[in-house]
Parts: structure tokens; C-alpha cells; sequence
């Protein structure tokens, strides 16, 4: 069986569909609240530094010639060493990516369904979600390529914001009136996630540098959306207001009102549910290849189900908004933390070979 | 394969079953159109109850006639008003539909932010509830039945909208309330309804200082806060020229386009001249003078009596508005415009505003006076 390629294309919108999540919604309140006035600007010096980490990742793909991450990982290092590094790869996708599932879950019930059991949503979500996974990234991409279709036409929705769009209310004032930037601006940093799961795309596209180029592409365009989105909210909202509103997305889209429609928002939110899932299965589907490496002979369906109802009992544990918010906070962390480290080890491990040969 | 078929059908039968989990039978419920909120008796407050709450919910009926149930409580917050009301009707209550809060006069005095706050927590309810503050009591004005308009929460909602479109008054909701209260260069405002022995008319703008009610404009002058105020398209004001020395006559000044810029100038650390320069253009398809609107001399004398008549109606809304330290027309976001953070963040603006000296220039362009020379 020829086994096949996903195209430049289709690796951009996928890219773009995993950075785009649930986080969007609060962004931002999130960067009004850390960089304070006009905290939009913060945008493009937050994409700049995904960029350079995306910049690491070329460079790994370049280096290796587009080869597996693992037979790079493998071809140096040991199993012993190997294996507690996989577990945590693993660990930490699969619970960002649970998170962010109940995460929206919860944010939904917020709005409707309040009393029925957020668990019971969380596993018809998962139910999508080992159907999509189990069908392989290729599948997954094209999903995620129609799911881009029926989320991406809302930005145009940004035209109803116009009329009560004031330059006033911008204020001339740059970064003032916020707070922890360290803290804050890597919770805003973690919005940009899920680029880094390019890594794991190698072995399933053509080893040419449009791949690479695309993966830029995708970022490029989420960091379009995020600003064209805060910018709104900036000039939309007062400052103050922006900062006490949990989701000010939410609220955005509440404010339009059709002739013969009204209360669109909570129409308008289910359609979230299509970046969420997208994200989610990538997260999953990443955890689901790392684990693949641990137990190479279990059959990819039954690893597929393994990690769903292993991140369903953990998700079960945080159970307010405000724990699961907690909880995807550090994995956020931990998921940056990786996405810089993971590219900048295999460097290594490809400049010592390259050494040796030498 | 019998095995995996049995399964699936258990767990459609599940997913089906699920649908039953959370019902709402639309004759079951009660939609709430209208919330007015007042301070409640002497003697209920003694009692520690602060607030009396009223609401409107219009009912199906199968006849087709309009029925509406209006129900109050006098209770220590707004959400318990809605379990005591749970307790005298038989419909399940939902605030999804809510379209008006009335607010009455005396609890405008005292501040209302903490029951709008709830209103943005929550989530059923809409960020296009209008607010508006009721001269009297809101919780007479829901009670009362108005047989020409049969159900009053529709009637309000309508009443307020139509308003709004030719600038009469402006369309605050609980969006646009909120922006203000919380920026720190403008003060909200809200329209204000008054009833009458057989409907509800408008009755002017209140103007807030944070979230109290400190004093109104009037509501024949409502067109030219609103000229200060925004820029908007469509207007209509009626002036009468003999209030001010030489003509006589009354001009209707109607489809006005307003353009208002605001500029600011600073003199010393906390001395200030604004300019509110303003340029509306409109029709004249009403005048009762002596003036030949064809000519264009007296067309020009028209145009700037009409200009005239606006820079010192402007002038003294302006002074009002100092007097009671409400920056309703946002100068305060203009000035916080004008300087750095740190000399905005020094500067008391509610102790500037009331002492600096704001001019109102006014150009007015007839761009056609009718079909009639």
C-alpha cells in the first residue's frame, strides 16, 4: 500500500486548527490583564518567539532529512533513557489535550445544560474523538481542513463590531496598567501551542522544505486571527470591562444580533467545538505516536482507546472551571517547555553524529 | 459481529436517552420580558429587605389573547427574587428572552451596579438587555396594564427602539452601560421613562456619576446632547428662533448628519480648554420666519441662527454637567488621550473636569430646504 502524503497545504491548516482552541476565547482578557493598555501588540513578540522555536524545528528537519523524531531519538540514545522520556511525552499531550476538552465542556454547560453531568459530554466528545483518531493523521488532516471551513467564516463576523468600534477607547497609552508579564505572557504564550507538534509530522510528508514553510504558514495565520480578534475587543470594550470578562469572545458574539434571530452566541459557540476537537485529537494522536514507541506491538486502535479512557478517569479529578483552568495552565507550561527542549535535543544528537562521522 | 451490533444499539439508545436529561417545554415556561428593580417601603427595609423586584412574563394562551403575569417581590438581592417568584407561579422562569431592566428613580440615586453586575454573570442573559431608568416607580409602571398595548414588556422594548433610531435617545444596554461605568474617562447614561395615565412616554437622559443617578436632560433638548455626544445619521430637533434677540419663527432642522470632534489643549498641569467642534448638515422642510430660505444670504442667516441656537444650548448642557461632575459626553477620554499614563494616573480628573473651560463651535449646512422655494 502506497502510504500517503499530506500536502504542504493541508499540514498549514492543521497547524492552524491545533493552535486554535478554547484559549481564544479568553485571550483577550488575558493579554488586557497582563500587558495591560493596548496588551494586542503583545501578539506578534509572542508569535515571533513560536516563530524561532519553529525556526529549531526546520532545523531538526533539515538536519535529519525529514526522518522520524524516534529513529533519530533511537539511533543515539538508549531505551532505558528512552522510555521515562516517552511516558512524559506522552503524559503531557494526552492530559493538554483532555483538558482542553473539558475545558470547553465546562464553558458549555456555563451557557446551557448546566445541571447534567459535565463527564457525560466530556465522553460523547472523546467518543468524536477516538473515531477521528483511530483513522490516522492523514484522515485527521482532512477533517481538520473542513472543520477550518466551518469555524474560519465567523472572523467575518467581526464586521457587526464596527459601529461600536472606538479608536478613543484604544487610548495612546502601550503596555501600561498590567501586570505579571512573566507569568501572564506565558499563559498568552500557550495559545500559540500545538505548532510544535510539527515535529511529529516528518515521517508522513515529503521531506522538502515546503513542509517546514507551511507549518509557518499555519502559524502565521493563527497569529492574523488572535490580533484581529484582540484588537476588536480592544477598541470594543473599555479597558477596564475587558479585564473583569471571562470570556470576552463570548460576550463579543453575543452582542450580535440578527432580524430574525437573537441570542445567536450560544449557536455561534458550538461551532468552537470544531478547533476544539480538532486540537484535541492532534494532542491525543501525538501521545498516542510516543506511545507507540513504548509498546510497539500493541495495535495502534487499542492505543488509540488506552489513552482516551486514560485521560478520561484523569479529567475526571479537576472538576470545577477554575481547577481545570489550573490544571491546563502547568501543562501549558509543561507543553512549552517541551516544545523548545524536544527540537533543541535532537539538534544536539544530530550535530554529535554528524561529528562523529566526521 | 452480533456482539458489536447489540452495543451500539445500547449506546444510540443511550445517547437518545440522554436528550431526555435536561427538558424545557416551551408552555412550561415563563419567558421574562421585562425586570424593574426599586427601593422597596420603609418598613420591608427595616426588615432588611433592600430591593423590590418586579417582572413581566407574557403566556401562551390558546385563544390567541395576550396574557401577561406580573409578579413582585421585596427581597435582599435580585437572584432571590427570582426563587420567590418561583414560589407564585406555575411556570419555570427563564431570563434568556429578558429584553428591559427599568431601574426607579430613587434606587438610580443610590447606584445600581450591583444588580447590573449580574446581569453580565449571567450567561442566559443577553448583553442587548436595555437599561432605563424609570422617573417614578418601575415597579408601578410594570404593574399597571396599558389597554392599548397589551403586553407592556414588548411595548417598552419597542417604545425605547424606535427612539433610539432617530437619536431621541440612546440605545444603552447592559453592554454599553457597563463600557462606561468601567472606563474611566466617561460616565454612563441611560434613557429615562415616565408613566402616563394611559402609556409610557420617554422622559429624557439621566446622566450618572459611577452608577448614581445625578441629573437628566430634558427631553426636548435630547438632540443636542446627542450632537455633542456622537456622531450619528439621522436626527430631527425643532427650534425656536425667537428664544434667541432679532428673528422669529420655528425651524424644523430634520435628517441630521452630526460629525463631532473633540479637541483638547493643556494649559497648566491641570488646566484644560476643550473644543467640541461640531459640523451637522440637514433639511429644513419647516419654517415659519420671515427669512426667503431660496436666498442665500438668509439661507446662511439660518444656517448659522440654527448654529447659534446649538452652541448655546450645548453651553449650558455642558454647564450642567460640570455643576454635577458628570462627563457624560466622554471629554475624559480625550483628555487621558492628550497625556501620558503616568500624568493621566496622577491626574484626579473627577476633581479636574467641573474646572476646565469647554467651548462648543458649531457649523451647521442646510443641504436642502424642500420642493417649495
Amino acid at each position: 500500500m502506497v502510504k500517503e502524503k499530506l500536502y504542504p497545504f493541508h499540514i498549514g491548516i492543521l497547524i492552524y486548527m491545533t493552535q486554535t482552541g478554547v484559549l481564544v476565547l479568553s485571550l483577550p482578557r488575558m493579554l488586557a490583564e497582563t500587558f495591560g493598555y493596548n496588551g494586542w501588540l503583545a501578539l506578534p513578540i509572542l508569535a515571533a518567539v513560536a516563530s524561532l522555536n519553529i525556526g529549531l524545528i526546520a532545523i531538526v528537519h533539515r538536519m535529519g532529512k525529514g526522518k522520524s523524531i524516534f529513529s533519530i531519538l533511537e539511533s543515539a540514545l538508549h531505551k532505558a533513557v528512552l522510555f521515562p522520556l516517552y511516558a512524559a511525552l506522552s503524559a503531557v499531550w494526552a492530559l493538554t489535550g483532555c483538558m482542553t476538552a473539558k475545558n470547553y465542556v465546562y464553558i458549555f454547560q456555563m451557557l446551557s445544560f448546566n445541571t447534567t453531568h459535565p463527564m457525560l459530554f466530556k465522553a460523547l466528545l472523546d467518543i468524536l474523538i477516538y473515531l477521528l483518531m483511530i483513522k490516522g493523521i492523514y484522515n485527521i488532516s482532512k477533517a481538520s481542513t473542513s472543520f477550518f471551513w466551518m469555524i474560519q467564516w465567523m472572523l467575518l463576523l467581526l464586521i457587526f463590531f464596527v459601529k461600536d468600534f472606538s479608536w478613543v477607547r484604544m487610548t495612546p497609552f502601550f503596555f501600561k496598567g498590567g501586570t505579571d508579564v512573566l507569568k501572564g505572557g506565558m499563559s498568552v504564550f500557550t495559545a500559540f501551542l500545538g505548532y510544535e507538534l510539527s515535529i511529529l509530522l516528518f515521517p508522513y510528508s515529503d521531506s522538502n522544505k515546503k513542509v517546514m514553510r507551511a507549518v509557518f504558514a499555519g502559524h502565521l495565520f493563527t497569529t492574523f486571527n488572535y490580533i484581529v480578534l484582540s484588537f476588536i475587543c480592544f477598541g470594543f470594550f473599555s479597558f477596564e470591562q475587558l479585564k473583569k470578562l471571562m470570556y470576552p469572545v463570548i460576550d463579543l458574539l453575543s452582542y450580535i444580533q440578527l432580524p430574525f434571530i437573537e441570542r445567536v452566541e450560544n449557536l455561534l459557540f458550538a461551532f468552537f467545538l470544531f478547533s476544539t476537537v480538532a486540537t484535541v485529537v492532534m494532542y491525543l494522536w501525538a501521545a498516542q505516536e510516543s506511545m507507540r514507541q513504548m509498546m510497539p506491538g500493541v495495535p495502534q486502535k487499542l492505543l488509540a482507546f488506552i489513552i482516551v479512557t486514560a485521560s478520561f478517569i484523569v479529567s475526571w479529578v479537576p472538576d470545577t472551571l477554575v481547577e481545570v483552568g489550573k490544571w491546563l495552565e502547568y501543562l501549558g507550561n509543561a507543553s512549552s517547555g517541551i516544545a523548545f527542549a524536544l527540537p533543541m535535543l535532537l539538534i544536539l544528537i544530530l550535530l554529535i553524529k554528524k561529528g562523529a562521522k566526521l | 459481529m452480533r456482539l458489536l451490533k447489540a452495543i451500539v444499539t445500547l449506546l444510540l439508545a443511550g445517547l437518545l436517552a440522554a436528550g431526555c436529561g435536561q427538558q424545557r417545554i416551551l408552555e412550561k415556561l415563563g419567558f421574562i420580558q421585562a425586570t424593574g428593580y426599586d427601593l422597596p417601603s420603609e418598613q420591608e427595609r427595616e426588615k432588611g429587605r433592600e430591593l423590590l423586584v418586579t417582572i413581566n412574563v407574557p403566556k401562551a394562551d390558546p385563544q390567541g389573547k395576550m396574557k401577561l403575569e406580573t409578579l413582585s417581590a421585596s427581597v435582599k438581592s435580585s437572584k432571590e427574587a427570582r426563587i420567590e417568584f418561583a414560589r407564585q407561579t406555575e411556570l419555570s422562569l427563564v431570563s434568556g428572552q429578558l429584553r428591559n431592566t427599568l431601574y426607579g428613580v430613587s434606587l438610580a440615586k443610590i447606584g445600581f451596579m450591583n444588580h447590573i453586575d449580574t446581569l453580565v454573570r449571567d450567561p442566559s442573559i443577553s448583553q442587548l438587555v436595555k437599561v432605563s431608568v424609570v422617573n417614578g416607580s418601575a415597579h408601578d409602571l410594570l404593574i399597571k396594564r396599558y389597554p392599548e398595548h397589551p403586553n407592556t414588556g414588548q411595548y417598552v422594548d419597542r417604545l425605547l427602539e424606535k427612539e433610539s433610531i432617530s437619536m431621541a435617545i440612546p440605545r444603552i444596554t447592559v453592554y454599553d452601560f457597563t463600557r462606561d461605568y468601567y472606563d474611566d474617562g466617561i460616565d454612563p447614561i441611560a434613557p429615562i421613562l415616565k408613566q402616563n395615565a394611559k402609556n409610557i412616554a420617554v422622559d429624557g437622559i439621566a446622566l450618572f456619576h459611577n452608577d448614581q443617578y445625578k441629573t437628566r436632560i430634558e427631553p426636548d433638548k435630547t438632540l443636542i446632547f446627542a450632537i455633542i455626544r456622537q456622531n450619528f445619521k439621522y436626527g430631527e430637533m425643532s427650534i425656536n428662533l425667537a428664544e434667541d434677540k432679532g428673528e422669529e419663527g420655528q425651524v424644523i432642522f430634520s435628517s441630521v448628519i452630526n460629525h463631532r470632534k473633540i479637541r483638547v489643549t493643556r494649559e497648566q498641569t491641570d488646566r484644560f480648554s476643550v473644543v467640541i467642534e461640531i459640523v451637522t448638515r440637514g433639511s429644513v422642510h419647516e419654517y415659519t420666519g420671515n427669512l426667503k430660505l431660496s436666498d442665500d444670504a438668509d439661507r446662511k442667516k439660518v444656517e448659522s441662527l440654527i448654529a447659534g441656537h446649538i452652541e448655546r444650548e450645548a453651553g449650558d448642557m455642558l454647564v450642567l454637567m460640570q455643576k454635577n461632575k458628570v462627563d457624560s459626553i466622554g471629554i475624559g477620554q480625550y483628555v487621558r488621550n492628550s497625556m501620558s499614563y503616568s500624568e493621566w494616573k496622577k491626574l484626579n480628573w473627577e476633581e479636574v473636569y467641573p474646572r476646565i473651560s469647554i467651548a462648543c463651535k458649531a457649523k451647521v449646512i442646510i443641504q436642502d430646504y424642500g420642493k417649495f422655494k
